[in-house]
């Protein structure tokens, strides 16, 4: 692509800070970026590495107590800090467009879509409002809405999330901007979703001869569709190269280490993690600010400053890597030994249908069939994944294993019983042998318990031992996940992430269960605290013999973590089998669709456009009949309406034309 | 839409019925029933039975309960002997009266306290919002006839350019022929309500304003006006709505101290009068009426809900 030499925008110096009730976090330091006219430029950055700072710098949309303290931010040439207020909106609404993170959040929820889509050609253009009307249908056409003509007149929660994110890009580009900023564009959607919201971005950047900065704390997303990237950490750029480059050969240790965190790049069975915290930005920083969590940091690391340097290939290190690191996507986990093992949970048809509004005395008869006859196994000392995308029901198989909630038919066998037909006393007794890990483990505390009280808590319901008994109890559980005692006397608003995981793991481990059921448990982590939360699963298993139910929408981590990997699709389980099986030679459409649509962090590798699937998840109101994916299939025939049976021997797969035969076994 | 509404008119009906089974029954729980309340202490036993026997006390209850019902569907909620006139009477004389002032009194406190709101909230954490913070903390605290005198004294003793009493005319004509006199009752009620609005709009706004779609307003490089007039005011207000609902009963209770202070003939003050005499039907008769518009209150709270925010509507045609 031919690219004009004097970029559209450019940042030189930009410095942020964020006033707090005392003091200040110097949120961006010195920021130095340039993107040019049909270039992507990629931002990558863990949580408060400043990447969405940057961007709402340019934008002009910092937070309350958010200043622009130095630098220049020049956009074709005249540098926006210095512009009048009432120009600064023209530039902003005119020539710039910003689509942001959460698509529901960002609509307003009483505004129509049409309205809110045209809303920047009525104010800056005086454009009338039948013509804004038209044109929102035409370009709500463009970025490939279904029938734009009665959208328009829709509110936002009438939409699919996939579909309000359009509804945000059409919004961004309807001024023809020739900045497109997208801020975590596809984070809160579903991987078949992103890719055609990633390949939508793309096509629209070539169309309008765009620039565009993408925001993304992924790796993957960033590989398939950023010609530049600049990767931050901690307020500051450190390494900014092309993406096949940076890829290819990372320089500084940071990257490195980010790449190496990947689930993708495990290599012997455990994932490279990057130990300690980020720095705190409020304090004054000397040095490079990696330089504590750097295996390869020096004196000189801790008290010079270290600028980037370099022109195509720069980057912010003293002792750069110089071995080129290989990114290969390896094999997983090699499977464990307990092919003989008694299951220690036995799934059978399990049923769960919900009512669907029906308020006050008259019961509707529609009927929410969250999960529709699932059945499967669990080893003493095995991981099942289940993946698939949200509103397949991998969630309700989690809480009904859990017991949080009865189904409605169906067997659920824990240790030989059913715990269906079990009795309220025995069914307490159950909640010991299995237990639960949640995604969000600051919202599953209670915020006004200490650490100590929210561990103790299990142990007292079932009445474990003494209270000396339990004290010893929680500190040996602290010691499993690697907390410091001190924990104990804290609340859970003083921990990160990482350290909530732990604790909350620590909380299931309490009561000595034989199967964690861990709903989503890396979801909400950074890369680097993800490596640390997976490898502490891992070593807990081999130690204390559990088995995990390890339910996500992230096929990557669900291949580093399962022995055997389950896949739903709205309700059913369509594929099952030992998880190298599953994510390199999938028998079913829907899986092979999920696996192309995961982005990798592999500029090499694009994706084959032909296995795309279009449009929208069907409502579990009124489910397809016959195989529930036949709606989206490409494969589908007339067949496809009679259901088809999970049939198979290790590897399973419910479909009439599956893509290929199973593999022999013990292949 | 319509199913919506019928399901919940049906729910407010059967809440109706249940309040008209409770003043029911208490008014059969009366020391010596409804006669010796009526007639008071010293009516003889002869008198008792043929009141009884007149008014259909003599009857099986669920009789008495049914001609109860009959009777309040045909507007009769009893009869004062004290007031010796019929309680329906006694209310319409002045439930006009306060309805002018509560109506009054709301319609201002909203156009005030709607823009003192927003200003806050705009203006967060700074003088603007200090100040105002600081008065309506103030005139909240302040119990209501320690306002109201104050107004009377600054108003009509200090600077003597209103009246220190309401309108004393038996119609409404007749009130409204002095509006002088209705300005200080009106405003001592206002300022109250501003207080307690302004915060409830401020804190609505300041939520509001935090909100994504808020930031996606400005990216669109809206004036700031147009992102809180046009994208902000209208979510910011629903709370506004459940507060008019609550209020609604109010306006028919009346506001006994105001109407007492400056001698203004309205609910309140009937209320309050029934109590020290032990005009049982006049109370009971006033309670039906309260809690009748307790339940429209809520109902007119729900409806408007459906009507300016799209989400209600959309869940109500679902279900």
């Amino acid at each position: 692509m031919e690219v004009p030499t004097q970029p559209l925008l450019r940042l030189r110096d930009l410095s942020t800070d964020i006033a707090l009730r005392r003091g200040a976090v110097q949120a961006l330091d010195h920021v130095n970026l340039e993107v040019r006219q049909g270039e992507t430029l990629g931002i990558v950055g863990e949580s408060g590495s400043g990447k969405t700072m940057t961007v709402l710098s340019i934008m002009g949309l910092l937070p309350t107590g958010g200043r622009v303290v130095g630098g220049e931010i020049l956009f074709d040439g005249r540098d926006l800090r210095g512009l009048e207020a009432q120009e600064l909106r023209r530039v902003r609404g005119v020539e710039m467009g910003m689509v942001f993170q959460d698509p529901l959040t960002s609509l307003n929820p009483t505004m129509r879509i049409g309205a809110q889509v045209a809303e920047p050609l009525r104010v800056h253009q005086g454009v009338g409002k039948a013509e804004a009307r038209e044109r929102a249908i035409e370009i709500l056409r463009r970025v490939g809405m279904p029938r734009p003509d009665k959208i328009v007149d829709d509110y936002p929660h009438q939409l699919s999330g996939g579909m309000r994110q359009r509804v945000v890009i059409a919004m961004a580009l309807i001024r023809s901007p020739r900045l497109l900023i997208a801020d975590e564009p596809t984070t809160a959607l579903d991987v078949t979703t992103q890719r055609q919201i990633l390949e939508l971005i793309d096509d629209l950047r070539e169309e309008f001869k765009m620039a565009v900065i993408l925001v993304t704390h992924d790796l993957g997303v960033i590989a398939g569709r950023a010609d530049r990237v600049a990767v931050m950490y901690a307020g500051r750029v450190v390494e900014t190269a092309t993406t096949a480059e940076l890829f290819r050969a990372p320089r500084h240790r940071y990257t490195e280490a980010l790449m190496r965190a990947l689930p993708e790049s495990a290599e012997s069975g455990r994932l490279y993690s990057i130990p300690g915290l980020p720095p705190d930005l409020s304090r004054p920083l000397t040095g490079c600010r990696f330089a504590p969590r750097c295996g390869f940091a020096t004196d000189e690391c801790r008290t010079t400053d270290v600028t980037l340097t370099g022109d195509a290939h720069a980057f912010a290190c003293l002792h750069p890597v110089t071995d080129r690191a290989t990114i290969a996507p390896s094999a997983a986990r090699e499977p464990s030994a307990s092919g003989a093992a008694k299951p220690i949970l036995t799934v059978r048809d399990l049923v769960k249908e919900y009512d669907a509004g029906g308020a006050g005395l008259r019961r509707t008869a529609a009927r929410v069939s969250a999960v529709a006859g699932v059945s499967f196994e669990v080893k003493a000392g095995e991981t099942l994944g289940i993946v698939g995308e949200s509103g397949c029901g991998k969630s309700t198989v989690g809480r009904l294993v859990a017991g949080l909630e009865p189904p409605t038919s169906g067997e659920i066998v824990v240790d030989g019983a059913d715990v269906t037909t079990l009795d309220r006393a025995a069914r307490h007794r159950m909640h010991r042998q299995v237990q639960l890990m949640f995604q969000d483990s600051y919202a599953a505390m209670n915020p006004r318990m200490r650490i100590d009280s929210i561990l103790t808590e299990p142990l007292e319901i079932q009445r474990v031992g003494d209270s000396g008994a339990r004290r010893a109890r929680v500190s040996e559980l602290l010691d499993q996940v690697g907390l410091p005692r001190r924990a104990l006397e804290r609340y859970p608003h003083e921990f990160s992430g990482g350290q909530l995981q732990r604790i909350g793991l620590a909380r299931s481990l309490a009561l000595r269960p034989r199967l964690i059921v861990a709903d989503e448990p890396v979801s909400a982590l950074d890369v680097s605290v993800q490596a640390q939360v997976l490898n502490l699963m891992r070593d807990l298993q081999r130690d204390l013999g559990l088995s995990y139910v390890f339910i996500s929408h992230d096929l990557s981590v669900v291949d580093y973590m399962a022995d055997r990997i389950g896949v739903m699709y709205l309700g059913k389980l369509v594929e099952v089998g030992p998880a190298h099986q599953v994510v390199r030679a999938a028998r079913h459409p829907y899986t092979q669709a999920l696996l192309d649509a995961v982005p990798t962090p592999d500029p090499g590798r694009t994706a084959d456009a032909g296995s795309a699937i279009r449009g929208e998840l069907p409502s579990a109101v009124n489910p397809p009949t016959g195989c529930r994916f036949r709606t989206r299939c490409p494969l589908a025939q007339d067949v496809c309406a009679t259901e088809p049976p999970l049939a198979g021997g290790t590897h399973q797969v419910a479909c009439h034309f599956p893509l290929r035969q199973e593999a022999a076994a013990g292949a | 839409m319509t199913r919506y509404l019928l399901a919940r008119l049906g729910q407010a009906l059967v809440i109706v019925i249940l309040v008209t089974l409770i003043t029911f029954v208490i008014l059969h729980l009366l020391p010596g029933g409804a006669a010796r309340a009526i007639l008071g202490k010293e009516a003889t036993l002869q008198q008792i039975a043929s009141f009884n026997h007149e008014m259909g006390y003599d009857r099986p209850l669920w009789e008495q309960y049914a001609l109860y019902l009959r009777r309040l569907v045909g507007g009769d909620l009893g009869y004062s002997f004290q007031l010796n006139q019929s309680v329906a009477e006694a209310i319409n004389q002045r439930l006009p009266k306060t309805m002018l002032l509560s109506l009054g009194s709301t319609l201002i406190a909203v156009v005030v306290a709607v823009p003192l709101g927003v200003i806050q909230a705009v203006r967060r954490n700074r003088w603007p919002d200090y100040t105002i913070n600081g008065l309506s903390l103030l005139a909240y605290a302040t119990p209501i006839f320690f306002m109201g005198l104050m107004m009377i004294i600054l108003f009509s003793q200090v600077w003597p350019v209103l009246p220190p009493e309401a309108p004393q005319g038996f119609t409404m004509a007749e009130v409204l022929a002095e509006p002088a006199g209705l300005v200080l009752p009106t405003l001592t009620l206002a300022i109250l309500t501003v207080a307690v609005y302004s915060r409830y709009i401020r804190s609505s706004m300041v939520d509001n304003l935090n909100e994504n779609y808020v930031r996606t307003a400005r990216s669109k490089g809206l004036a700031e006006s147009r992102v809180i007039v046009g994208h902000t005011l209208r979510n910011g207000l629903f709370p506004v709505i459940t507060l008019l609902g609550m209020y609604l009963p109010a306006l028919f209770s009346g506001a006994l101290v105001v109407e007492r202070l400056f001698n203004y003939p309205g609910m309140g003050l009937l209320f309050w009068q029934a109590a020290l005499k032990r005009d049982y039907p006049i109370l009971l008769g006033v309670t039906l009426l309260i809690s009748v518009a307790t339940v429209a209150g809520a109902l007119v709270a729900d409806v408007l809900y459906a009507a300016v925010d799209p989400r209600v509507r959309l869940k109500a045609a679902r279900s």
